[in-house]
């Protein structure tokens, strides 16, 4: 199964807010219509402007042909013209060559000149005026479409060079006469309405807004009056715009993915220990203990710490009502079993007949099957309660098994015992007594399942930090399903017995609450050839320098 | 005289049935099914000898109770427990509320008739005529089984009748081991191997509360218990 942890979740989330540059560079665009829009406006009302200012003037809309009218038009100073006319580069477009004798005699009369410096006046770094009669003869070009200094783009904005396009600065600004005088804006300014048009360079480099007005002569129009103007002034804004909206959403994007990171971390971190201490709840000895990461928060995780402890704690209070069932069970079993036995006992006291009295003994027979099947089923939580404050001594593991084998020979005859024990003392720590009981089960159980005339073999054999005291018998081995099973409580694995000894499942489960006493381990295991079975039991070895402490001897508690 | 035995017991069967066999062998029984009842009883008159089931109806703990308020109004009245509880814990409490023994009722009506005449035997040793004595000696122990009493190094042990039965079918014997189902039989006893293993642990404490260094009680893993003989 894929994982794919909160953390990477969140983190992924995240990336919507790359939305919020997209959302921006929109409204830029939205903004960059706009400003164009209000430059066509402004460039339309400035060629209206100009063209107001050569209203009623057609004399002006002639080529420097000799003048018929007397009236001379107001002009600028003439030094303000020529000097202005110095500065900016004005292309004259004088297509017939201008006679200089009849210039210098009619000077503030020449139309070129004053049509040249009445641009001037409306001139603007990077606008080109340009004047049109009906003839579609550009009389006066003014101004270039290029800044008068090239800006050089500030070099730490390079790295956005590929991102945004800076505006074009080596545009071809060249001006074809004939060209951009049949344009279509011209055309309808020379019939009466003022346009204006949006067209690229000749090169397709550059944006260019060209604006028309008619210039009246009476009711006639007699030419018109284009300003020119690229669209790089807004692009740069634009630009600039776009620019500060990437390094915001980007900074905003940082710092929330950072945050959003951080917070991630710190609920998968919580969730994580949540986790660690669900799965560490219960231990290998069934005990359940209550979460405690996360109790006191009081958000989800801290509910579902709580609830997840509630659930514990029924599960728990469910677990040692089932521990405590049997123990339960055979206490109040006893009472009714008491009635019987002190009825039965009463009624052979009365003195019974001979055919009677062989029913009397059936029936304590049966009772007395009776009372061993419930002592035994309190033995486990006889011996769970007693664990609780029984006191462990470091003692010889060796001693123990030699005097109990002993007596297992006495207890069953028929039954051959092979002892293998080390030459060294095997020292552990916990109870002899109980040590003994432990393997008084195993050999029982060992001996109820040895074929006749093996021998059941009880080994200890110390290894690297425990003693291993194993009991093999031979005879049937154990079904697959049984393993790991069979130290439980009320597990058993032997046929219904008619008649015999009852078997509750204990047996092995006193064992190995004895067994995990000790600080060990207890497993059941198949003999290598499948003959048999061995039930291994694993005692950690007591140190020498615990036992050289006579204080703490004796003090440990279970 | 008849003796005068008081059972208080919740349920009516058993305490018939003990009744019934008390009153064949002689006695004069009282019975009560509630701590109340008896209390109100024994108010008026104490009886002989008190046998005090510990869950009484619905006093989980009236056993308990009642033998504390006895010991209250007399400090030599022979009280028996006889419960179905049997954890260690019970037997603890109960011996330690000052009972003189304390019996599971898995006990044989025969047993329970013997250990009430061994209780008034003791009693009468106690209050002046004077049993035939049974004294067993053996080095430094010195038992006696018409009275039932105990002494190590001439200092009298504080011992219940079950645990001075497990002392003498030991020390009868001395170096003899005991299996445990022997000396269930022989102590006249009705108890788990598991609860013969915590009787003798509270033998060993009790002799140890008189001499410090007392080791007779040995422990054969797997076969029972015997009692080292003097220099063994």
């Amino acid at each position: 199964m894929l994982r794919v942890s909160l953390r990477t979740k969140l983190a992924l989330v995240s990336l919507v807010l790359l939305v919020l540059p997209w959302a921006g560079y929109r409204y830029v665009s939205e903004i960059e219509r706009f400003l164009l829009e209000s430059q066509r406006q402004s460039l339309l009302a400035t060629a209206k402007a100009v063209a107001t200012a050569l209203h009623e003037r057609p004399r002006l809309m002639r080529l420097s042909t000799p003048l018929r009218a007397t009236t001379p038009a107001p002009s600028p100073p003439s030094h303000e013209a020529t000097g202005e006319a110095a500065a900016a580069p004005v292309e004259t477009a004088v297509p017939i060559p201008v006679h200089s004798d009849r210039l210098a005699e009619a000077a503030p009369l020449h139309p070129e000149k004053e049509l040249a410096s009445l641009l001037q006046g409306a001139e603007r770094g990077d606008a080109r005026f340009w004047v049109v009669n009906r003839d579609l003869k550009v009389l006066a070009v003014v101004g270039s479409l290029k800044p008068a200094a090239d800006e050089e783009a500030a070099p730490g904005r390079r790295w956005l060079a590929w991102l945004i396009q800076p505006p074009p600065q080596d545009f071809d600004d060249k001006f074809d006469k004939a060209a951009q005088a049949s344009r279509p804006e011209v055309t309808e300014a020379l019939f009466g309405a003022g346009a204006a048009r949006v067209r690229k360079t000749r090169d397709g480099r550059a944006t260019v807004i060209a604006a028309a007005q008619p210039i009246w002569a009476a009711d006639n129009v007699v030419g018109a009056v284009v300003a020119e103007q690229t669209t790089n002034s807004i692009l740069s804004v634009r630009n600039v715009a776009i620019e500060r909206l990437l390094i915001l959403t980007l900074t905003v994007f940082a710092a929330v993915a950072l945050v959003l990171l951080g917070f991630a971390t710190r609920l998968s971190s919580r969730i994580r220990r949540l986790r660690d201490e669900a799965e560490g709840a219960i231990d290998a000895q069934g005990r359940i203990s209550r979460l405690t990461a996360g109790s006191r928060a009081g958000d989800e995780i801290g509910d579902l710490s709580r609830s997840f402890s509630k659930v514990l704690t029924r599960l728990g209070q469910h677990h040692s009502y089932l521990e405590s069932l049997a123990s339960r069970l055979s206490h109040e079993l006893r009472t009714p079993v008491a009635v019987v036995r002190s009825s039965l006992e009463n009624l052979r006291m009365q003195g019974v007949s001979q055919e009677a009295a062989v029913y009397v003994d059936r029936a304590e027979e049966g009772l007395g099957r009776l009372s061993r099947i419930l002592s035994r089923m309190a033995e486990a939580t006889r011996l769970e309660t007693s664990l609780a404050t029984q006191e462990r001594e470091r003692y010889d593991l060796t001693a123990v098994v030699r005097d109990c084998v002993e007596g297992y020979r006495l207890a069953y005859p028929r039954q051959a015992f092979d002892l293998r024990l080390p030459v060294a003392p095997a020292f552990v720590r916990g109870s002899p007594d109980l040590a003994a009981q432990m393997l008084d089960k195993l050999v029982s159980n060992a001996v109820d399942f040895s074929v006749e005339g093996a021998a059941v073999t009880v080994e200890i054999a110390p290894e690297e930090s425990y003693q291993r005291l194993s009991v093999s018998n031979r005879g049937p081995a154990l079904p697959e399903a049984m393993a790991g099973k069979l130290f439980e409580a009320m597990i058993s694995m032997r046929p219904a017995s008619a008649g015999g000894e009852p078997h509750l499942g204990l047996g092995l489960y006193v064992a190995r609450l004895i067994a995990e006493f000790h600080g060990g381990r207890i497993e059941a295991a198949n003999l290598a050839d499948g003959g048999g079975v061995e039930m291994r039991v694993m005692l950690p070895v007591a140190g020498v320098s615990s036992a050289s402490a006579p204080i703490a001897f004796g003090k440990e508690r279970a | 005289m008849a003796k005068t035995i008081a059972i208080v017991e919740d349920d009516p069967a058993i305490r018939a049935n003990y009744a019934d066999a008390l009153r064949r062998q002689g006695y004069e029984v009282l019975a009560y099914d509630s701590r109340p009842a008896a209390m109100a009883a024994f108010a008026l008159r104490l009886p002989d000898l008190a046998l005090i089931d510990i869950g009484l109806g619905d006093e989980p703990e009236g056993g308990f109770e009642l033998c504390r308020s006895l010991r209250a109004l007399s400090a030599r009245l022979p009280i028996l427990f006889l419960t179905a509880r049997d954890s260690d814990f019970d037997i603890v409490s109960g011996l330690r509320l000052g009972a003189d023994d304390y019996l599971t009722k898995d006990i044989s009506l025969p047993h329970l008739l013997a250990r009430i005449a061994a209780l008034f035997r003791r009693l009468d040793a106690l209050t002046g005529s004077p049993p035939p004595e049974e004294v067993t000696e053996r080095g430094d122990l010195r038992l006696d089984a018409g009275r039932f009493s105990v002494s190590w190094k001439g200092q009298p042990v504080d011992l219940t009748l079950t645990e001075f039965w497990m002392v003498h079918t030991l020390a009868r014997h001395p170096g003899h081991v005991k299996e445990r189902e022997q000396l269930m039989r022989d102590a006249q006893l009705v108890v788990d191997e598991g609860t013969i293993t915590s009787h003798i642990k509270r033998i060993r404490k009790k002799f140890l509360a008189v001499d410090a260094a007392f080791d007779r009680i040995d422990t054969l893993y797997g076969m029972g218990y015997r009692w080292k003989a003097d220099g063994a």
